[in-house]
């Protein structure tokens, strides 16, 4: 067979403007979200030659093999890796933060100490009205934070589940998608500019998914994808056009657990995992806050019991109710605090039973329980931080290294433009110069 | 800070954003320290120190009421020396009048009037020991919830408040008794029996106006006034020693005080200098990225190809 200047110089020209619409591309989708770079593959078309015509010249020009996706897998994995571990982190930092807000802002801490402080000023006259009604109303005020820590850890609890109800919604919703994705990309051709856009599609998905829940892809010959969730001996979230439903269930305690299609899952990585353990730690912090008020009701209350208030009679129930979100004042009146021992008679200064009261709250001291109750989760919350920092920053890292290759560099298109327009104009000159030749065989006379 | 050889533009613009981003919170949380003068805006900050500063602040709030409580003892104590002093004023006009009367020379008129006005010292002497506190509780009466004293039909004072008067926390686990119950200073033992001062001189009145030998008891007397002047005495000292172990207490509940001031100080307000030369830092890095970032974004070949 023989070379065709025309022909060749034709097929020149084609693949330049393929390859200059593939650098169009590029650069317009220059910041699109999940866009990989695309760059051109072209391959000469030539044929050895046959039997008996071995000298032939047989050159057919160029043709574009394939447009090349620049992903790296393995970058993407751990793009995927990275950004899973750092949502975790970064949720469970969340939640512990609102944990230690609703803890701190209510000024339990401070209330209590308060109420320790008058019942020392009483002390220094028991029968004062008014030092007895400043006890009465730090109690009250003891009783209100602790409900509104209580209400405030409730709300952070609320909080955090409607975000994991939301999450278990989008990760349905992204695994559903993405089943689809893995049926079109079946029938999908190799290399048509259809597949790899439907490549995009499927990393992006993977990714938005590898933020809620911890992903393992296995990635099969056909490029689909199967994903399986809390490690890869858990259940598939995805296989291949099918998506399992994850569903989410809450205990009596607030915290939350999750199952793929009826198996129990433990996501390690992702928002939903981070928000669980967030969860966990509010329900353990929340049953120490209850126990702190349970014991200031049975402190108080045991030693009301064991003295006579101002008027003789055997001192009432100063708390009622139970749990901080129980606890409330049980008596308005300043004159029921019972500081004088049983029996004492009326309007008795005799301050035994007070300081009953103050040595058993003291060595049950609340106050110092609540500080390490603040100083557990602020602590936690510290710990965290720095673990989350550091995940976020590999993540950046691993995000800003794939970027960097699968991205678009608008310098390197600008020149690829100039490249391929060049190669577009010599392809031309190519025909202009094969009909100059052949113009110079019509003109021989 | 990550660098790559090879960038693509997005990556370029998402780093330089990363970098900024990060300069510009750490510089806004030394603003914050710096506005609020508190190194730590929430807990877990610095869990230790945030844990400490509240032991701290509860340390204050119950030392700031044992100063009260302080006060308190010593202005009930003040009341109590300077009732004693009245206490011993009126045992030496007492112990004047029974000197006299004790002599040969006077008639029984004169020693009757002179029981007059022992009876009139007898009832100062009565008011006094039922004085208030500060609270308005009987001074001298312990732990009662009325008067000290009450007059019998006879008109006999009789003590009617409790064994000891209270004990007042001041500092970290010390008390102080606030006060001294009547019994404590005015009872004491004379002519072989207990006695007490009220009883002395309100016999002395009667044997006085109607006894049978006014000067012989005039004579017996006198011994038990000094005894009794010297109980009284014995009472004020004991006062004093109390108001200065109150002193000895503030002074040590001060230099707590000031030495958990500086600790707060230490662990919870940020040191001004430091923090201002950390952020003039902080600022010119940031102006330098900046400026770094407006040039290499400005930097496109497509300017360059015509």
């Amino acid at each position: 067979m023989a070379s065709d200047l025309m022909s060749i110089a034709k097929s020149g020209a084609r693949t330049a403007r393929i390859a200059l619409d593939v650098t169009a591309q590029n650069i317009a989708n220059a910041s699109s979200e999940g866009y990989v770079r695309r760059s051109v593959l072209l391959k000469e078309v030539s044929s050895s030659g046959g039997v008996g015509r071995v000298g032939d010249v047989s050159l057919s020009g160029s043709r574009l093999d394939q447009i090349v996706r620049n992903a790296d897998l393995f970058r993407q994995a751990e793009v995927r890796r990275t950004g899973s571990d750092s949502s975790r982190a970064t949720a469970e930092v969340a939640g512990l933060e609102n944990v230690e807000a609703a803890l701190e802002q209510a000024n339990v801490y401070n209330a209590v100490v308060q109420f320790e402080g008058s019942l020392q000023q009483l002390a220094s006259n028991p029968v004062d009205p008014s030092l007895r009604a400043s006890v009465v109303e730090d109690a009250r005020t003891m009783t209100g934070t602790l409900n509104i820590a209580a209400s405030s850890l409730d709300a952070a609890g609320n909080g955090l589940r409607f975000e994991a109800t939301d999450g278990v919604s989008q990760v349905n919703l992204l695994a559903n998608e993405l089943a689809r994705v893995n049926l079109r990309l079946a029938r999908a051709a190799d290399s048509s500019s259809d597949q790899t856009s439907l490549l995009d599609q499927r990393d992006s998905l993977l990714q938005k998914l590898s933020d809620y829940v911890d992903v393992t892809t296995t990635i099969a010959g056909d490029h689909t994808v199967e994903v399986r969730m809390g490690g890869a001996s858990g259940p598939a979230l995805v296989s291949l056009g099918a998506a399992s439903p994850l569903a989410m269930t809450t205990a009596v305690n607030g915290t939350i657990s999750f199952d793929v299609g009826g198996t129990a899952v433990t996501p390690t990585g992702g928002a939903l995992a981070g928000k669980s353990l967030a969860l966990e730690k509010l329900a353990d912090v929340k049953g120490k806050l209850d126990t702190i008020a349970n014991t200031i009701i049975s402190v108080v209350n045991t030693a009301q019991a064991n003295g006579a208030a101002l008027d003789g009679t055997t001192g009432g129930a100063m708390f009622s109710g139970s749990g901080a979100a129980g606890i409330t004042l049980a008596f308005q009146d300043g004159k029921l605090i019972a500081t004088a021992p049983a029996g004492a008679g009326a309007n008795s200064r005799d301050p035994g039973n007070l300081s009953a009261m103050r040595t058993a709250f003291a060595a049950a001291d609340p106050a110092g329980k609540t500080d390490s109750l603040i100083f557990d989760i602020s602590s936690t919350v510290a710990g965290r931080t720095i673990t989350r920092d550091a995940l976020v920053s590999i993540a950046g890292a691993a995000s800003v290294a794939l970027a960097a290759q699968a991205g678009v560099d608008l310098d390197n298109e600008a020149v690829n433009l100039m490249r391929y327009q060049q190669a577009f104009q010599a392809s031309g000159r190519v025909m202009q110069v094969a009909s100059d030749l052949f113009d110079t065989l019509l003109g021989i006379r | 800070m990550t660098t790559l050889i090879s960038t693509s533009t997005s990556a370029f613009y998402e780093r330089s954003v990363q970098d900024m981003t990060s300069l510009r919170k750490q510089a806004e949380a030394l603003q914050a320290s710096l506005g609020s003068n508190q190194k730590l805006s929430r807990s877990s900050d610095d869990p230790v120190a945030a844990s400490r500063l509240r032991v701290l602040t509860r340390a204050d709030k119950l030392a700031n009421i044992d100063e009260t409580n302080a006060n308190r003892a010593t202005a009930d104590l003040t009341l109590t020396d300077s009732a004693l002093s009245s206490f011993a004023t009126f045992i030496t006009r007492a112990r004047e009048l029974a000197t006299q009367a004790a002599t040969g020379t006077l008639t029984p008129t004169q020693r009757s009037t002179i029981g007059v006005e022992l009876d009139q010292i007898y009832g100062n002497l009565v008011t006094l020991a039922n004085a208030r506190d500060s609270a308005g509780h009987a001074l001298f009466g312990g732990e009662s919830a009325g008067d000290a004293y009450q007059l019998d039909a006879s008109g006999n004072a009789v003590y009617i408040g409790t064994a000891s008067s209270g004990e007042l926390p001041i500092s970290e686990g010390q008390t102080v008794q606030r006060g001294l119950t009547g019994p404590e200073f005015l009872n004491f033992d004379a002519g072989g029996g207990p006695t007490n001062l009220l009883a002395v001189v309100k016999d002395l009145a009667t044997a006085l106006q109607s006894g049978p030998d006014p000067q012989g008891s005039a004579n017996a007397s006198l011994t038990a006034l000094g005894k009794g002047l010297e109980a009284v005495t014995t009472g004020q000292t004991l006062v004093g020693s109390r108001l200065s172990w109150i002193d000895l207490t503030t002074e040590r509940r001060t230099n707590l005080g000031e030495l958990r001031a500086d600790e707060q100080e230490q662990i919870g307000a940020p040191d001004i200098g430091a923090t201002i030369a950390q952020m003039q830092q902080l600022m010119v890095v940031l102006e330098a990225s900046q400026a770094g970032f407006t040039k290499l974004a400005g930097l496109s070949l497509f300017n360059k190809i015509g």
